[in-house]
């Protein structure tokens, strides 16, 4: 039995040690909204804040985040910033890559409050798009962290 | 079918009272509702199949068109909410099940707005007209001095109003109108602005129901590791070490169908992580067919470029121009197959229980698929229930029912609801991929440089196997995707193709034949530019007059026009500043393409630094006629230029042995954010009737860059992807 905290409620996994925390959320415990996508840590579909920073949760096994805090999309607030954001450029196509996508740029905006473009970039290059938001999600993150700083 | 025309909504509901009961509820909130309180009972007006509107004013929208990114289910959405007078932001959407009464469902060839632009804004109309009559009814007075506007209908005169949920009883006495009229231009209140999507809510918060999220009762969870090649068969297995892997429940062999899945052992277990575990350790020997590789199928497609192939076209007599030509150019452009690799993995649920079937299914083709899964199973199609989930991409590879019919053969097999998850090496190695083709393009040239005559050979892995596995020619539509619809004004034009068999699935992807068409024509038209020391654009445009609709098209519906082709072009030529000086190891390239009825151009902006190219910006205009949700057709363009650029720069599936080489993002390499260029959008105004948004900006982009890589680098790329030249 793994013990964590999942977006501050204390939860029990009942999986084997060598289960990736990815299918532990979304096949166990039912938060099927972090995706899979690759497996491999290539793609971020899969980002999870682990103690506040952003891991691929496909490639972490879920008893290396034993006691530790895991916070997910569904525990990102619907007014957060980086979610407003996303709401006024209507950032997602297709969805499937943007719980990973807002992770990602929730753990950089909490890290840097004013990001460059360069930084985001660097941040949000493990994310892939396939529907190609990429420079929705740009301007979101720059709305985010103007809004952000007010 | 549109309305019911001269019916009551009584009888209408008896012949339909089931519709919104079967139907798949996603509520605006995105959560799965099954079989919801919104089912049509007697009380719910509804007359039609796309709107039901409750006593308590609850308006409920159906979209029958698979949603993958395009926004569609915002569109149709748009398209009945202007007309039926209802705030966008107040209805529930409700995704349609594969009811053939809602007509062809099939969400693929960028057509879901104009087959229902029509059709969904009338069936708005209807009902309005209808709640509007009921309320003049009640007052006395004509209907002509009633307006509905906003979920209400005002009498003109007074400040009197009634809420459509009051009035719902009273306008389902009344019969449907066979004629209603649609808004004036002026007073559309949606269609043509930019709405955001109906679903962002439920996206943010991670509950949008996509087909791998999907969970019912009693449910397992299987992966299947696949023949590697269609037509393998188990030569051995032993499935002792699988079956003590933990979590695992059984161990099944699949037997495939030839024309859309592989033979499979599919491992059973309680989550995922244990049906891979279990698959990997699987102990299993494939006999293969297939032997063939990308070395052989190039060397076929190439080889059948020497003869004339088949003749889709001919204008004039090119072969006579050949020979009295004051000058002749020819080049040959190679593109290979690609893969869709949306990035939801094939996911499906299926539950088989005596002769029920219920589906859950990411699927572009929701009628399609229930033919072939009532084929598998030998039921009628009224006894399989399937649910349309959302889509997490499709761009063509969803259209294909292989995914749900392992899962219904494996539902089948257990007895019970099953799960089955691909991972990205079973979407990379097991798709239905883009033909890979070779283009033998020839010109004429008179003396002044003038093109008199243009022959393009096309040779490709035909999609047209998918309806005739013994086809050995392309088929005219394919041919018709940016080579027999050759818009240039030339005198004498030969379209020739061939095909050469591949051991690999062949099928669509977002824009088809276009991707290979568009490259070749566009990069040869770029050639012939400099070759002749004249400007790509004023060849171009050159070439396109006399404006207006050529000959050998007047009997399309709409036909093409290549005063607008030119359009788009002048647009983005002087959008991304055409002409102007650029620095040295930078290029600016440019492309325009006639697909899926829209007209699209592109420049591409590079820059060169060492071997490292970025591509800096792109200018994309679109004329796609009328507009439903300009944001949406924006953010399709922007989608486009990235999928494109994610094709041209990287895209290649090989084969060996008939085997996929690739097998997951670090060997089938997609643009990442650092890469994207800066990208703007024009949106051309126009009367003419909508046409496709989704597929038209892709083709455009593999031309436009290798355009730009010639004039930043003086080198020529014929062959995709761009990364292979550059390193
Ligand atoms: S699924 Fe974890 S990075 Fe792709
Ligand atoms: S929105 Fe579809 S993959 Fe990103």
């Amino acid at each position: 039995m793994i013990e964590l905290t999942i977006n501050g409620v204390a939860r029990k996994i009942d999986a084997t040690p060598d289960m990736p925390l990815l299918w532990a959320l979304r096949d166990v415990l039912g938060y099927t909204g972090t995706k899979f996508g690759c497996g491999m840590s290539l793609c971020g579909a899969c980002t999870v804040h682990l103690n506040g920073t952003p891991i691929r949760a496909c490639v972490t096994p879920v008893s290396s985040v034993q006691g530790m805090k895991v916070t997910t999309i569904e525990g990102i607030a619907a007014n957060h910033p980086v979610k407003e954001a996303w709401k006024k450029l209507n950032v997602p196509q297709c969805g499937y890559c943007q719980s990973g996508q807002i992770m990602s740029a929730v753990a950089l905006l909490a890290q840097k409050h004013h990001p460059t473009e360069s930084e985001i970039d660097q941040a949000m290059a493990g994310n892939l798009c396939r529907c190609g938001t990429y420079p929705r999600i740009k301007s979101a993150i720059l709305e985010a962290a103007q809004k952000g700083s007010k | 079918m549109n309305h019911i025309e001269g019916k009551t909504r009584r009888a209408f509901l008896q012949e339909s009272g089931f519709w919104l009961g079967s139907a798949l509820v996603v509520s605006y909130g995105g959560q799965l509702i099954e079989k919801a309180a919104l089912a049509a009972d007697a009380a719910t007006f509804a007359p039609s199949l796309f709107i039901a509107i409750a006593p308590d004013g609850k308006v409920t929208l159906v979209c029958h068109r698979s949603e993958m990114g395009q926004g569609i289910r915002t569109s149709m959405a748009m398209l009945l909410a202007d007309e039926l007078e209802v705030d966008l932001r107040s209805i529930t959407l409700v995704q349609a099940d594969g009811d053939e009464r809602y007509g062809d469902q099939n969400t693929d060839g960028s057509h879901s707005v104009s087959m229902n632009w029509t059709r969904l804004r009338e069936a708005g109309a209807a009902a309005r007209e209808m709640l509007v009559a009921a309320a003049a009814k009640k007052w006395a007075v004509a209907p002509e001095s009633c307006h509905a506007q906003a979920g209400h209908v005002y009498r003109n005169a007074s400040k009197k109003s009634l809420t459509y949920g009051e009035l719902v009883a009273a306008a389902a006495e009344l019969k449907v109108p066979a004629h209603p009229k649609i808004k004036a231009d002026a007073q559309l209140r949606l269609i043509g602005t930019g709405q955001p999507s109906v679903d962002l809510e439920p996206m943010l918060a991670g509950k949008s129901v996509f087909g791998i999220d999907v969970v019912v009762d009693e449910m397992v969870y299987a992966s299947l590791e696949r023949a590697p090649t269609v037509g393998g068969k188990i030569k051995s297995l032993d499935s002792a070490a699988a079956l003590a892997s933990p979590g695992v429940l059984k161990v099944v062999r699949l037997k495939g169908i030839r024309k859309y899945t592989n033979n499979a052992v599919a491992v059973v277990a309680g989550n995922t992580w244990s049906a891979l575990q279990g698959r990997r350790a699987l102990k299993v020997e494939w006999e293969n067919e297939a032997v063939s590789g990308s070395t052989e199928l190039r060397a076929a497609l190439e080889k059948s470029l020497e003869s004339p192939g088949k003749n889709f076209r001919k204008d004039g007599d090119f072969e006579a121009q050949l020979q009295g030509a004051a000058r002749v150019v020819e080049a040959r452009y190679h593109a290979p197959f690609l893969v869709h690799a949306t990035m939801e993995p094939l996911a499906c649920v299926a539950r088989v229980l005596g002769d029920d079937c219920e589906i859950w299914a990411p699927t572009q083709d929701p009628q399609g698929t229930l033919k072939d899964v009532a084929k598998l199973l030998g039921f009628k199609e009224n006894k399989i229930k399937l649910h349309v989930t959302m889509l997490g991409g499709g761009f063509g590879r969803k259209s294909q029912p292989d995914f749900v019919l392992e899962a219904v053969a494996l539902a089948k097999e257990l007895g019970r609801a099953v799960k089955i998850t691909w991972t990205r090496e079973d979407e990379i190695r097991h798709g239905f991929y883009h033909p890979e083709s070779t283009q033998r393009m020839t010109a004429t040239l008179d003396k002044q440089g003038k093109v008199t005559g243009w022959r393009h050979r096309s040779a490709f892995t035909t999609i047209a196997r998918l309806f005739d596995a013994g086809a050995t020619e392309p088929a005219g539509f394919e041919m018709g995707m940016g080579c027999t619809n050759f818009p240039y004004h030339v005198p004498h034009v030969l379209c020739e193709g061939s095909s050469a068999p591949t051991d690999v699935r062949v099928a669509w992807l977002r824009s088809v034949c276009n991707i290979f068409h568009a490259f070749s024509v566009n990069s040869f038209l770029d050639e012939l530019a400099h070759e002749t020391g004249r400007d790509a654009v004023q060849l171009r445009l050159d070439m396109l007059e006399p404006y207006g609709i050529p000959e050998w098209d007047k009997k399309s519906t709409p036909p093409l026009d290549t005063g607008r082709l030119a359009n788009v072009l002048k647009l983005a030529a002087s959008q991304s500043g055409w002409g102007r000086k650029l620095a040295s190891g930078t290029g600016l390239g440019i492309a325009c393409h006639y697909s899926f009825k829209s007209y699209v151009a592109v420049a591409l902006e590079v820059k060169m630094k060492g071997s490292k190219l970025q591509v800096t910006r792109a200018d994309c205009v679109i004329d796609s006629g009328r507009i439903v949700n300009a944001d949406s057709v924006k953010a399709q363009m922007e989608g486009s230029m990235i999928f494109g650029l994610s094709a041209a720069l990287y895209g290649e599936i090989t084969l060996k042995g008939g085997m996929v080489e690739q097998s997951n993002f670090h060997d089938y390499s997609l643009m990442r954010m650092p890469e994207a260029p800066k990208i703007r959008v024009q949106l051309v105004k126009s009367d003419a009737p909508p046409t496709g948004v989704g597929e038209p900006g892709v083709p455009s982009v593999a031309p436009a860059l290798c355009a730009a890589i010639f004039q930043a680098t003086g080198k020529r790329i014929r062959d995709l992807p761009v990364a292979r030249h550059l390193s």
